[in-house]
């Protein structure tokens, strides 16, 4: 039995808010820390970082959940900062189109609560009807509607932070135009608590669209020529997801198959027309073109977000060019083709913007196979394992190399957390 | 500075790219708050990154502090130079290195002016979407390291949106890339941090931008308003409809007779006028335009034009956009403000401006980005008056105390930079700040990347905040304002 360090209550954090008999519901990617502390203001989570800084304990920062096993296992936790009993809308500007969130609060009651005066903030994450919205700001974690809105990095405005030193700092503000001083709000996209507790975060939100509706087109490889015709018939979507998967069959790779789910959300007659003009392009290079409206839509989109996770395999993230796409996938099809086993690869993901996520399933040295490959590839780049079967993590790094810029940030690191207390070495810095 | 330094600096840039003469010089001495001058000890002109690279590891090995400069552009001094450093112009790295149109993607040096993007895709139908109003003639560095902005950043959002990834070397002279060609590098958002941070951290010396396919349809009006809380009205019920303009404008009568003297765009002579702009998928402006119409006339709007060609858009734009310059001719200064505020809070904020202006007896322009609340007031002095010159700064501080009661920010586009260094601590709070003088310290542990920016310092014996003067290349007939 591990007793509340009197230092602990002492540094300024409430006693009923420190839990030291953890059960397996705090296991953090097979870790079970010493000790979690759920501070309920930013000053409590301030102070219980200054306390782990001052006694060396290990520390990761945690909100939901739904994403700490991405990255390196951890090494041993002595403190979890639990970070959702601060779950607030602290503010809601509808007239301004801004909401301050505390950390802990969840992306879907979130929108719940904005949609009250028709407004969303226009984040699709993973898992998002559980993630928190300071996990979804540390790893910078969108989904398809990224095609219009952008990176949740893109909708920061300001952030208030805990930092391992244990002061509270504020960077930017509540408006949406502001150049005043460092941008630490972006900063923390991708930074996957490794600099700071992020205790709230000011963001720009979206009105809701009046109508939406979503072209879906399957076909071979030719169906991805649609991409540059809907740029050039000058369409905008909210969405532009691809969905391609290969089977691979006792060594004999089939064709790939694609999918292509567009949607467009905006005043219903631009709805309708975008529609059909989408539609028009598509079906040349199609099998099938639907047109999906009402509730099997989000129904579609609910499936498609869902689809990444269903497998056992290997997930990666990554990036391309998005012209370059058939490139990288005839590349992935002659990797696999040859290979023994029954092996599927599916790339789903951001056309417009050349970012997603593949899986690969099958024989573990294949899956290892294609890391590899992917991070030598001339059309992927960017190749991080979010998720693998255990002896691939032990294998593989999931971040991959940074670059020229490992030194910079290792020195950012050092300034925001000079004891070096944050992440348990979980990555990426 | 020793002779060795310089003969160093001139074996790496070449003799004719180091100027060490005043009169050289001249232009070098501010930027375009031109007030605030200093005589560097040289000014070099690299050719190239590996040419920044060894001046800066020069630098860093005698201890001489370098600011990075564009084509001078800036309004809040951050290109002033240091007296005991060099200033490296990066006017030779003008170059694009490479279109990308399938991919959308520009790669070019930070001396290529921002228009000059647009200029380059435009026979492709696409478009660099930030749109400074000095657009002409800034670079491309200089908007990233003050994150610039533009009337379209309402619905387009700024620099920080449309870079993907840059080249820069660091105040030791590593060259680092941060981001790319390809989006989602893993790791901390180091992009984000150096976009807006004012030339402190690092110079930069590639760019790779994000280019736009034009929208299908644009449409603009002008309406006309009695007062300013009908036209700030309008703006409020135009957002609550669930509308983002590309753009929504705002001008007072004091402004738009300015530029209407100045450039005719034939704007009507009344307390505000509002321009709002919409573009995207036809059947969206068309549909969307009509509401904004409707809006516009139930907030009493006295009339509304609405631009019938590209002619016509381009000739309220130019009214708009010459509003800066136009002030110049009907006042021998003036001092420009970039504060910003939440929409909802302008027309109390504008209120607090009109009464000050009847307070001070000095007159007081508005110009403004109503759609982010980014407000331009221009305050009118004589500086041959004795005591307006201090009256205007004053005039100008308390109207930067009004963003702040208002939750509002110092600045939304202009920066910091020495004009308003002083009062970053009005803004944020003593450990904020620490916390960002340590990340500074992170890139530049000895405070030689343009040192004593952005930060406070105790404001020096007769320095005051930036009311316009003319630039010394201006007073010589070498350069006119636009």
């Amino acid at each position: 039995m591990i007793h509340v360090p009197d230092n602990l209550i002492r540094a300024g954090v409430d006693a009923g808010d420190v839990r030291t008999e953890l059960t397996a519901n705090d296991v953090i990617d097979g870790v079970r820390p010493q000790l979690a502390v759920t501070p309920r203001t930013a000053a409590a989570a301030a102070a219980a970082l200054k306390w782990a800084s001052d006694t060396s304990q290990s520390t990761v920062i945690r909100g939901a959940g739904t994403k700490l096993d991405w990255g390196r296992p951890p090494q041993p936790i002595g403190l979890a900062l639990d970070m959702r009993h601060m779950s607030r809308l602290v503010s809601h500007a509808h007239g301004d189109l801004v909401a301050t969130i505390e950390a802990g609060a969840r992306l879907a009651d979130v929108n719940r609560a904005l949609a009250a005066h028709n407004q969303f903030l226009p984040i699709d994450a993973a898992f998002a009807d559980t993630a928190t919205i300071g996990g979804i700001l540390a790893t910078n974690d969108s989904g398809p509607i990224r095609h219009r809105y952008g990176t949740p990095r893109d909708l920061v405005l300001g952030v208030e932070l805990a930092t391992a030193d244990g002061l509270v700092v504020k960077s930017g503000g509540q408006v949406v135009k502001n150049v005043a001083g460092y941008d630490l709000a972006r900063l923390m996209a991708g930074s996957h608590g490794a600099f700071a507790a992020i205790t709230s975060a000011t963001f720009k939100l979206a009105p809701v669209p009046a109508a939406s509706a979503t072209v879906t087109a399957a076909g071979r490889l030719d169906l991805l020529d649609v991409l540059p015709a809907l740029v050039q018939h000058q369409l905008e979507p909210t969405a532009c997801e691809v969905v391609a998967t290969l089977d691979a069959v006792g060594g004999r790779a089939r064709a790939w198959q694609i999918e292509l789910l567009i949607r467009f959300a905006t005043h219903p007659a631009a709805v309708a027309s975008q529609v059909s003009a989408a539609s028009a392009l598509a079906a040349p290079h199609a099998d099938a073109v639907d047109v999906l409206r009402d509730t099997d839509e989000p129904a579609r989109w609910n499936d498609h977000a869902a689809v990444p996770w269903s497998t056992h395999a290997t997930i990666v993230r990554l990036s391309w060019l998005p012209a370059d796409l058939r490139g990288g996938l005839m590349e992935i099809g002659e990797a696999i083709s040859g290979a023994s086993g029954d092996v599927r690869a599916c790339v789903i993901g951001r056309a417009g913007v050349g970012a997603g996520t593949m899986t690969v399933s099958g024989p573990l040295d294949l899956q290892a196979a294609v890391v590899t490959m992917l991070r030598a590839s001339t059309h992927f780049g960017h190749v991080v394992v979010l998720r693998a079967p255990a002896p691939l993590r032990a294998q593989i790094d999931p971040w991959g190399p940074m670059g020229d810029r490992t030194a910079l940030v290792a020195s950012v690191k050092r300034a925001f957390d000079p004891k070096q207390i944050l992440n348990a070495g979980r990555g990426p810095c | 500075m020793t002779p060795q330094f310089l003969s160093d600096l001139a074996a790496i840039a070449g003799p004719a790219h180091v100027l060490t003469d005043p009169a050289a010089m001249l232009t070098y001495e501010c930027d375009a708050l031109a007030h605030l001058r200093e005589t560097p000890a040289a000014v070099v002109l690299p050719g190239s990154t590996e040419e920044i690279a060894a001046i800066v590891r020069l630098c860093a090995r005698d201890g001489v502090p370098f600011v990075a400069r564009g084509h001078g552009t800036g309004l809040s001094g951050g290109a002033k130079p240091a007296a005991e450093g060099i200033v490296i112009a990066l006017s030779r790295l003008n170059r694009v290195l490479a279109i990308d149109i399938a991919n959308q993607r520009v790669t070019v040096q930070p001396g290529v002016t921002n228009l000059e993007i647009s200029r380059q895709v435009a026979p492709f139908g696409y478009y660099y979407a930030p749109d400074p109003s000095s657009q002409q003639v800034c670079s491309i560095g200089g908007n990233v390291a003050e994150n610039s902005g533009g009337a379209h950043c309402l619905k387009y959002g700024f620099t920080t949106h449309h870079v993907l990834g840059v080249e820069a070397v660091l105040p030791d002279g590593q060259i680092v890339h941060l981001g790319g060609e390809l989006v989602d590098a893993p790791g901390p958002d180091l992009l984000g941090l150096v976009i807006g941070s004012e030339g402190t951290l690092a110079i930069v010396t590639s760019i790779i931008v994000r280019i736009l396919r034009r929208p299908e349809a644009v449409e603009t009006l002008l309406a006309a308003f009695d007062t300013i809380d009908a036209g700030g009205a309008a703006v409020s019920d135009i957002i609550a409809a669930g509308i983002i303009p590309a753009a929504v404008e705002m001008m007072d009568r004091t402004a738009i007779r300015a530029a209407e003297a100045a450039v005719h765009p034939n704007f009507p002579d009344v307390d505000t006028i509002l321009i709002v702009e919409l573009d995207g998928p036809a059947d969206e402006v068309t549909a969307l335009f009509d509401e904004v119409q409707q809006i516009v006339r139930a907030r009493g709007a006295v009339s509304i034009e609405v631009a019938a060609s590209s002619e016509h858009r381009a000739r309220i734009w130019r009214g708009r956009k010459a509003a800066f310059a136009a002030m110049g001719r009907v006042s021998p200064s003036y001092y420009v403000q970039d504060g910003v505020v939440p929409r909802s809070r302008l027309p109390e904020v504008l209120h607090r401006i009109r009464a000050l202006e009847a307070r001070s007896g000095l007159r007081i322009a508005n110009v403004f980005h109503a759609g982010d609340g980014n407000l331009h007031p221009l305050i009118c002095y004589d500086d041959s008056v004795p005591g307006q010159t201090d009256l205007a700064a004053s005039v100008a501080s308390e109207i930067l105390t009004y963003c702040l009661d208002a939750g509002g920010s110092l600045s939304g586009e202009h920066g910091i930079g020495a004009d308003k260094s002083a009062y970053m601590s009005s803004m944020f709070a003593e450990d904020d700040l620490a916390m960002m003088m340590r990340v500074r310290a992170a890139f530049d542990p000895h405070g030689l990347c343009n040192p004593r920016k952005l930060f406070p310092t105790p404001r020096l014996c007769g320095e005051v905040p930036g009311p316009y003067r003319q630039h010394p290349a201006e007073a010589a007939g070498l350069a006119e304002r636009v």
